[in-house]
Parts: C-alpha cells; structure tokens; sequence
C-alpha cells in the first residue's frame, strides 16, 4: 500500500481529534487562505502553554509533557504551520483559557494548583466537545481543541514521549504479523 | 571510457527506467553517458532523513504555511512534507500549465522518483495487453505478454521482489524472495472473503521491490529492516532504485558516465540519415549548451518529459516534434483513478499486535470484468489496503485530560482495516499535454500545458470501487464499514502514462513494438510514455521490463548495423 494512503487511513480513522496530527497526516485543509503571519510568543507564554500540556499530560511513572517541552513545540506549530484564523483563534484562547481560570478559581491558571488546573480543563474540554460537534467547517476550533491536539502530536513525536511512553522500535529488523497482546503493553512506534 | 562527447549510448533520465537502459547497454558492452536533468544523491551518504526520528523535525515532518505557498502543486498531497522535500522537483523552477489540474509530483535528481515510489511491482497479465483490441479501443498493444515474460523474469531477478505465489489469471507470479507476512486481521479477512467469492477474490499480501533474501549479484543490498522509512532512501540497500541497484551494476562494467545537471534540450536529428545523431543539454547550474553525440538514444525522462524532449526536436521537419507524424505524440496520457474505497472496524482480535513497520500492505487483485464477470464500464481494479490497530492520534470520547487520556493513548487500540482502491483510466485522444509557448521554465524553456480529465468510464467503474469494498469488509465481519470517495485529479496517481504510445502503424502510434520512434529508429522510449494502456496494477515493473527488452533490442540491431 503506498504510505500516503495508509497516512490517510489512519487520518480517518482519528476522526480529525489532533489538529496537528491531522495536518500532519492529511495536509492542510485550506492551503489557499493565506501564510500563516508569524506571532511572538514570550517565555511566560511557553511557560503557560507548558503548564496547560502539563495538565493535559501529567507527568507519571512516564515522561509528561514539560518533559517533552510541549509548549515550545506548541508555538513553533502556531507560528509556522497554522492558518491566521486558527493562530488567532490560538492567541485569544491562552486568555480565554486564564479568564475561564480566573471566573472558577478566582486566580490565574500559573497559580491555580494542579486540581484546579484540572477541574478547568475537564471543563472546558467538555464544552470544546459539545462545540465542536456544532461548529460550522469553516469556523475555527474550540481554543481547547488547538491546546489539546498539539499536546497529543507534540508528546508523541517527541525523543520523551516516544522513548518514555511507547514501545519505540526505530529498528525492528523483521515483521511478525501475529504476537500476544495484553492489556497495559506499549503502542508500537518507529522512526516516522 | 568514451573520449569527449562521444558515446555509443545515450540514456535520458535516471530513474527506475533509466536506470534500467544504463546497466543493460552498458553490460551488453556499449559506452554510456546517463544524462540527469538535476543534482546528484549518493546512495546511503546522500540519504540525510533515512535514520533521522520525527523529533528532529521542527515541525515533526509536516507542512508550513511557507512550504505551501511555495509549492503550489505539490502542496495538493502528501509529497510536501518536511523530510526529504528536496526529492520533488520544485514548483518554482519548474511550473506547468493547466488547462485543466494535473497534479505533477516530480523527482529532479539522480534515481528519479526510483527513491521515492511506492515500491509495488505487477505483472501485467495476458488480458492487459489484449484489451484495447478486445474493446475495439485506442489501438492494440504491438506485443503480448509472453512477449515481455523473460523479461519480467529477469527484471526481477536482479530487483528482487517479494511475494506470494497464487497462480492467478489476473496476476501472473513474479519471480519472488520470501514474502512479507500478512498480519492476524488481514489473514482473517482473506480467508472469509476467499470462502464467499469462491476463490474468485483474494487478499494477498503486497508485492514489493524489497528484498527479504540474499541477492548473490548484489551483495552490498541488505534485507529490509521493517522500519518504513523507504521514501527518504535505504541506507540498507533494501528497496530497488537506481542508486541501490542499476547504478552500481552499471557503474561496475566501467562504462558507464553519469552527467548531472544536464537538462536535455532537444534530440539532434539527421536529416540526412534519418537518425538522431545526439542530443543538446543545458546545464542546470551555467546554462551552458553541451552537445553529446551517440550511435543510440533512450529517452527514459518520465513519462511527460519524455513526450516534451520529442516536442522540442526536429520541429524544422515536424513542427510538432519527433514522433508526432501520426498526430498522436501527447495525446492519450493516463494516470490510474484512486483515492475511493472503505475501511470499518474490527473485533474479536484485542489480544493481538503485531512487531515491527511494515513497508507494504495487501493487495487485492481485480475481479471485474474478468473471468466471467461483466459490468456496465470497461476494465477493472484493484486495492491496496491493511489492518493495523488505532495509534495514539485516535479519540478517546471517554476521556478528557490527564494522566489516564495518556495512558490509554500510549496503548494501542482497536484493529481498523481499509484499503483504496487503483482503477484503469482509458486512452482518450484527447487527454493531452501541448507545449505552451507562453510560460518558460527556470532555464527559459516552454513547459508542459495539461488537458487531461477522468471521463465516464472512470467515474462508472468508481461506483463499484466503494461499493465492492464495503461489500467485501462487511461479509468479512467488519463493523461501521464506511465508504468514501475523496476524488482525485488526473497525475495525484503519479502513475502518468501514455503520450507516446506504441502500436503497430507509424500513423496511429509514435513507437513500434519495439520502443523505437517511428520516425526515428535510432531513439527508443520505454519509460511510461510508450504505455499503449493503462492496466490496472502499478506499473513500474513493466518499465523495466520494457527498457530491459528495448535495450537487449537495440544492442542487436547495432550489431546488424540497423540502426
């Protein structure tokens, strides 16, 4: 099967859930809407967007997302690879996200303890869902869907999150089309 | 080695085709200069991205909004990625015109597109080179399939092939090394829809141009590791292209010259001797005009700058081109249709995986119009699909944030099979490319102006082409079977045929039987030009065994002094 049908097969069957996944296997949707305009993100705001990842991607008995340096990978994506709709959409989501913070917890999402932190993105990642389900195509995401699905790619394509999270396999050296699986064993990864 | 610019051979181009006509002419003793319009990649040294991890990408291998707007063809599928973009010929460089879309992926560079193809290799059957006659079509194929079989055999003998033997009509067996292996779903699949159709239908694994054996002839290729990393090239040698395989073979008979950066202008006719005498180049990088002078010429360019190279020459003969008396040379380009099929879900197998990146997937040969079968358009089809369980891109509706949405997505999940089916597009005359004099390339050279559409044939066959999908997932136990037609332009295949077919008369086709230029017996195409139809099956395979059998042709009319 030619690789780039397999990348679309798998595309569909995501059902679309990592933006950047799906621009990564799909390509982009809308190539002639216009380059992205490079924005700048400050160390305050990769530090915030660390800290979102983080809560998205705890670290455990596996690497979380700062260790994957999630928020930095977020911005680069931003920068270079979104649309101007979905970059503002981005930028107007980090203080929708610190606004919805300050409303539940009455403090910033940077001081907001990690329950917090987490009972707002439960939160929000439930009205991402119910908004998403009803949004027009052209319409940009959920801000929550952007923070979410690069979190996702951003972790999983990185050195920590393959290593530290999958069953990494750059070089396995034979196939085998039927061996034993059992509940908690890793997702096979390569190089790609 | 030739002295100055004076070789018996020239080959035009450096791909999977030239590749082919280099190692053949050069072993059956001709001094050769391979011509290669671009720059040069060296096997394993050249390979940057083949053991490079997708963390090292900035944008972990995908697309930026930069890339996109500077290329705006390629940015229509999945070639504009960010690991080896400088594969495909630049959008900039090298524009074309469209009267109507065509999407043309191109490699400028020594191998061709030979290092980036999808590796699938077919036999075409007896049918296939039956069929336009059979369907009162186009015109006949000027050979027949045992005309090509010892050469399919010794194509692939050298290339190495994996598969399995099947013994079926549709899809005569190669000379194979050990196949790959069907996974656990796949196998299941196959044998529930083997069962239903009677044998008339089966899934067999995707035979590719990967070596799972030892090659005595070609102990420096190393058996495929199963990491999927083919298209950014094989530091192991494991796939066929012409950097791991034709190249060193020709290179070692000493009489091979290889010429980079040299963009072939025009074929320099005879007007005297009716022969062509050489070809005129441009270098790429001094725009420098070289000539290079050979008893014989193989225009192994691609399929499209194959038929462009003939538009450009002798014009003070034949305002057209070489090869354009019969009214034919540009016409009737193909490309197969794709991009239409089904996938669905399976159960049953949650305590099964499988280990390892398999760089094929299944194939199922085609059952239409065959063997009894008969529908209401002409020709057939086929799949290329897999099974393989969920990654971590999959939804987990269930969970929102936090350590377990990581945990589950750093397990598999559920099985999905699916596969896409490749149709046979017709021959139409007036499926064309013509040389627009208005846009000029990077080196100041008319391009190529597409008017090239599917037409009814294509859009009817598309209809069973879901529907047999879902039909066949759906008797094999597949759940939420879903269909898709997601459409494509004409070249998206990148199988582009046709536009100097062969045939049996000077006035209905540009080559004879052999791949010689009716006009001009000395040149030779047999890349996708010479394609007289389209099969169904990739067709690379059958341009080796073309150029292998034009090339063994070529050297015994030299002998007899007939060309």
């Amino acid at each position: 099967m030619d690789r780039r049908e397999l990348l679309k097969m798998v595309a569909a069957a995501t059902g679309g859930v990592v933006i950047g996944g799906e621009f990564f296997l799909a390509g982009c949707k809308n190539p002639d809407a216009g380059i992205g305009i490079s924005t700048t993100f400050t160390e305050s705001d990769i530090a915030f967007l660390d800290e979102v990842a983080e809560t998205i991607f705890p670290k455990t008995s596996t690497p979380g997302a700062k260790d994957a340096k999630v928020g930095q990978f977020m911005t680069v994506m931003v920068n270079d690879c979104y649309e101007k709709k979905d970059q503002d959409a981005f930028h107007t989501g980090m203080k929708s996200l610190n606004d919805a913070c300050k409303t539940k917890h009455g403090h910033d999402f940077m001081k907001a303890t990690a329950e917090q932190r987490k009972e707002l993105l439960v939160a929000l990642d439930k009205e991402r869902g119910e908004y998403q389900k009803t949004k027009k195509k052209e319409d940009p995401n959920h801000y929550f869907q952007y923070f979410k699905q690069l979190t996702i790619m951003g972790y999983f394509t990185s050195k920590e999150g393959r290593e530290g999270a999958t069953n990494y396999q750059p070089v396995p050296g034979k196939y085998v089309g039927d061996v034993p699986y059992k509940k908690g064993d890793k997702v096979l990864t390569g190089l790609s | 080695m030739a002295d100055n610019n004076t070789f018996d051979a020239i080959v035009i181009g450096s791909g999977i085709s030239g590749g082919w006509a280099a190692k053949e002419l050069t072993e059956r003793g001709l001094n050769t200069i391979m011509l290669e319009r671009g720059f040069d990649i060296k096997h394993g040294k050249d390979y940057e991205a083949s053991n490079k991890p997708v963390w090292e990408y900035p944008h972990r291998g995908g697309r930026t909004q930069q890339m996109i707007a500077d290329y705006p063809r390629l940015k229509r599928d999945y070639p504009l990625n960010e690991r080896n973009l400088h594969y495909w010929a630049s959008d900039k460089d090298n524009p074309y015109a469209e009267t109507k879309r065509f999407d043309w992926f191109r490699g400028y560079h020594v191998g061709g597109r030979s290092l980036m193809w999808g590796r699938q290799s077919y036999r075409w059957c007896e049918e296939d080179f039956k069929a336009n006659e059979k369907d009162s079509i186009a015109v006949d194929w000027p050979i027949r399939y045992k005309d090509l079989e010892p050469w399919y055999t010794h194509v692939e003998k050298f290339a190495g092939i994996q598969g399995s033997y099947e013994n079926l009509p549709q899809l005569p067996d190669s000379h194979f090394l050990p196949a790959m292996e069907l996974n656990v779903v796949e196998k299941d699949v196959a044998a529930k829809i083997k069962a239903h159709y009677n044998n008339k239908r089966t899934l067999i694994i995707g035979r590719t141009a990967h070596i799972t054996g030892p090659l005595g002839h070609s102990p420096q290729r190393t058996n495929c590791q199963y990491r999927d990393m083919c298209w950014n090239g094989c530091p192991f040698g494991a796939y066929f292209s012409t950097q791991s395989s034709t190249l060193p073979a020709a290179m070692a008979t000493g009489r091979l010259t290889l010429g980079i950066n040299s963009i072939v202008k025009e074929i320099i006719y005879d007007k005297e001797t009716k022969q062509a005498k050489g070809v005129r180049v441009i270098d790429a990088e001094t725009m420098q005009v070289k000539e290079y002078f050979s008893k014989i010429v193989f225009l192994c360019a691609s399929a499209l700058n194959s038929a462009w190279v003939l538009m450009n020459s002798a014009t003070d003969i034949w305002p057209d081109g070489l090869g354009s008396s019969s009214g034919e040379l540009g016409h009737n380009v193909m490309d197969h249709h794709f991009r239409v099929g089904a996938s669905g879900e399976v159960e049953g197998f949650d305590d099964k995986y499988y280990f390892g990146h398999r760089p094929t997937g299944f194939y199922i040969p085609r059952f239409r119009n065959f063997g009894g079968d008969k529908r209401d358009y002409l020709r057939g089809f086929g799949y290329q699909g897999g099974a393989n369980r969920n990654g971590w891109g999959r939804e987990v509706a269930e969970l929102s944030v936090g350590a377990d949405l990581k945990d589950a997505l750093s397990e598999p999940g559920g099985w999905r099979i699916g596969a896409t089916a490749f149709g046979e597009t017709l021959p139409y005359h007036d499926n064309k490319i013509t040389l627009d004099k208005n846009m000029k390339d990077k080196w100041g050279l008319p391009v190529l102006n597409f008017d090239v559409e599917f037409k009814e044939n294509e859009k009817k066959m598309r209809v069973d082409m879901k529907a047999d999908m879902k039909e066949m997932l759906e008797i094999a136990g597949v759940k939420n079977v879903r269909e898709y037609d997601n459409d494509n332009a004409p070249g998206m295949g990148i199988h582009e045929m046709g536009a100097a077919r062969m045939g049996r008369d000077p006035k209905t086709s540009v080559l004879n039987g052999n791949n010689q230029v009716w006009d001009c017996k000395n040149v030779f195409v047999t890349d996708g030009a010479c394609m007289t139809s389209a099969s169904c099956v990739n067709p690379s395979l059958t341009y080796m065994a073309l150029t292998a059998r034009a090339a063994a042709f070529a050297v015994e009319e030299l002998k007899k002094m007939n060309v």
